[in-house]
């Protein structure tokens, strides 16, 4: 038995700790930095339809502990990916989640299809929350777009499918419910926030495309709430991801009720942080006295609320 | 160093023994979230122990920002976070070439002292060590600054074999003007260069882009993009660069990096 393995539905894991996408490159760059067989999974950089340049530079602006980006899914295209990518990625026998994002509904059933003959892919996540991509449709902002795209995807491939949700939005739940329905295995929680840097001297935006999405320590506790309310209305895994940077953080997602954890930013200024985790997680596991990492898994126990009003 | 320049020592023999002039290294405080990502700084010397093994590396810094800031409270003893070596470093000069210059603008200076130095003195870098046979090239440094108070490390630049010329903005020290005046003269002069090695502010790194152009000397440009990782992991590093098809393509600094061929920047 191994004790970090977790169960997403049709998704099998190892364990819970997964590399989240855009902070880990095609992994390959991570050769001398991370160790991947440790890893629960690795979702390289999101691959779109066609080859995209990005958004101009400055693509990034640090903030207090935190970090705003607009990269713009500078990527070479899917079909760049399989030939050059892929078979490297397959080849690390570490779990890999492809994430994938098109401007429409049809450009995410082409390339689901198209990832659908790779049958060594452990899912794919779908990236329908990116806020630096201009022109694209914010699937989810939209309940019925998440459902439909959703439903496009589980209708020609098998592969498990994961919704990557946007923060964005007022309600997140209804947006993860919406997901659940059509057919998602999971939803990762949480994207970027959008955010912006000025440089008011100059009377200008830092960033070259003038809004980006905030990351790093400083969404954490952001990311925790939204996780935690998906966690208390949705039946459905959630993998969490915002500011995680230590074992302590990744145990407060566990317990708020996420299944898995992905390690975004921090990868940038501690590479070898994501693989040192899984060891570190083992050992919380004995140190709770417990069998198995799932026992930990959402055992948050609320206040009593009623008693608290006079 | 000079007016806001300082040096930093770092004891760290992983990334002494591997490191060659023009690569770098990320640097940040081993603890705390503000400053969060790690910033680049170019080796500027490497350092033995009292056996004569690469122990650590000096790096020098100007003060504009929140890390710089607060390095000079930095204690000896205290720990920091470091990865490197990283990228790809200035080429190893080719045999035959008559004349290396180096053209420096600002804090821009820092990876020649380790080019001069590997070049003209015993010192070696990298693993396995690197083999320089090129006694037979000049050296040449040319270095501009604002003004004479922000001229740093001079005292390290006097290397036996390396002629240095200095520029300043304001006159205050050296030839009066850019730099790339200094680089133009040399080319007119009798033994003009057939290397250039370039790092600077963007518009002097243009400047020089230019002028090697002209004058048919190979010339390669150190680029100071901003970093969010160093590693090649986050796409933020991006520069404009001459792909085989002749259009240009955002590539990775960190990775690619940071010295490119000139001919190949788009500015
Ligand atoms: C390969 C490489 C080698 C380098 N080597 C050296 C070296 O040897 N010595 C050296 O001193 N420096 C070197 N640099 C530059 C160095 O990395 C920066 O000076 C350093 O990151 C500043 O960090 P900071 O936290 O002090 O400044 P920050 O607080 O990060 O701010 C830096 C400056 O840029 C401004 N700024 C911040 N973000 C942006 C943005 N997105 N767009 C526009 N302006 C912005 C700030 O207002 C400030 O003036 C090198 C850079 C590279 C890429
Ligand atoms: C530079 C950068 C690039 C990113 N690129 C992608 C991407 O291509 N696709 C995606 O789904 N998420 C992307 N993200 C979002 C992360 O995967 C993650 O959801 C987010 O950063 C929050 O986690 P963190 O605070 O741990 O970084 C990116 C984040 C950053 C900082
Ligand atoms: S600095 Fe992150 S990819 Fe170059």
């Amino acid at each position: 038995m191994n004790p970090l393995e977790v169960t997403l539905n049709r998704l099998r894991l190892p364990n819970p700790i997964l590399v989240a996408s855009g902070t880990f490159g095609y992994a390959r760059e991570m050769q001398s930095f991370a160790e991947f067989a440790q890893l629960g999974a690795i979702i390289p950089k999101t691959v779109t339809p066609l080859p995209r340049i990005g958004n101009s530079p400055p693509r990034t602006a640090e903030t207090s502990a935190g970090l705003l980006n607009s990269i713009g899914l500078d990527n070479d295209g899917i079909e760049a990916f399989l030939e050059k990518h892929l078979s490297y990625l397959l080849g690390l026998g570490t779990p890999i989640i492809v994430n994938i994002a098109g401007h429409n509904i049809a450009e995410f059933g082409q390339m689901a299809k198209r990832l659908n003959s790779f049958k060594k892919i452990a899912a794919v996540e779908l990236n329908i929350s990116c806020p630096n991509v201009s022109g694209g449709v914010d699937f989810a902002t939209d309940p019925k777009l998440t459902s439909q795209v959703v439903a496009e995807v589980r209708a020609v491939c098998d592969l498990p499918v994961i919704a990557k949700l946007t923060p964005n939005v007022t309600r997140v739940v209804d947006i993860a419910a919406a997901a659940a329905e059509a057919g998602a295995d999971a939803v990762t929680l949480v994207n970027t926030f959008q955010g912006m840097a000025v440089d008011w001297k100059q009377r200008k935006p830092i960033l070259g495309n003038v809004l980006g999405g905030l990351s790093g320590p400083a969404i954490k506790p952001l990311a925790l709430r939204i996780v935690h309310q998906v966690a208390q209305a949705v039946k459905v895994p959630i993998i969490g991801v915002g500011g995680i940077q230590s074992i302590d953080d990744v145990m407060e997602f566990l317990v708020t009720g996420a299944t898995a954890v992905q390690i975004g930013t921090a990868n940038f200024y501690n590479p070898t942080l994501a693989s040192r985790l899984v060891g570190q997680l083992t050992d919380v596991v004995k140190s709770q006295g417990c069998q198995r990492v799932t026992e930990l898994i959402g055992s948050l126990q609320l206040p009593n609320r009623s008693g608290c009003q006079k | 160093m000079a007016r806001n320049t300082f040096r930093l020592r770092l004891y760290c023999p992983e990334i002494a023994s591997r490191i060659v002039p023009g690569q770098f290294f990320m640097i940040r405080p081993a603890r705390g979230s503000d400053p969060l990502l790690g910033r680049p700084f170019a080796l500027f010397d490497t350092y033995d122990d009292d056996q004569g093994q690469p122990a650590g590396f000096d790096f020098g810094y100007v003060t504009i920002g929140k890390l710089t800031g607060l390095m000079p409270s930095w204690k000896i003893g205290d720990e920091v976070s470091v990865w490197g070596p990283l990228g790809n470093g200035f080429p190893m000069v080719p045999k035959g070439t008559k004349h290396l210059m180096c053209v420096a603008g600002g804090i821009g200076q820092t990876p020649f002292l380790a080019v001069a130095r590997e070049l003209l003195t015993s010192r070696r870098y990298g693993s396995p060590t690197r083999d320089v046979t090129t006694s037979s090239t000049k050296v040449s440094l040319c270095y501009g600054a604002r003004s004479a108070d922000y001229l740093a490390g001079l005292d390290q630049f006097a290397i036996n074999g390396l002629d240095v010329r200095l520029a300043t903005d304001d006159g205050s020290r050296g030839h009066h003007g850019f730099v790339t005046e200094l680089l133009k003269q040399s080319l007119a002069s009798d033994c003009p260069p057939d290397l250039i090695y370039c790092c600077g502010p963007e518009p002097m790194m243009h400047a020089v882009q230019k002028i090697a152009t002209a004058a048919n000397v190979s010339c390669w440009l150190s680029l100071e993009t901003p970093m969010a990782c160093g590693i090649g992991i986050c796409f933020s590093c991006v520069a404009k660069i001459q792909q085989d098809d002749g259009e240009w393509d955002y590539r990775r600094t960190c990775l690619e990096g940071p010295v490119f061929p000139a001919t190949k920047v788009v500015f």
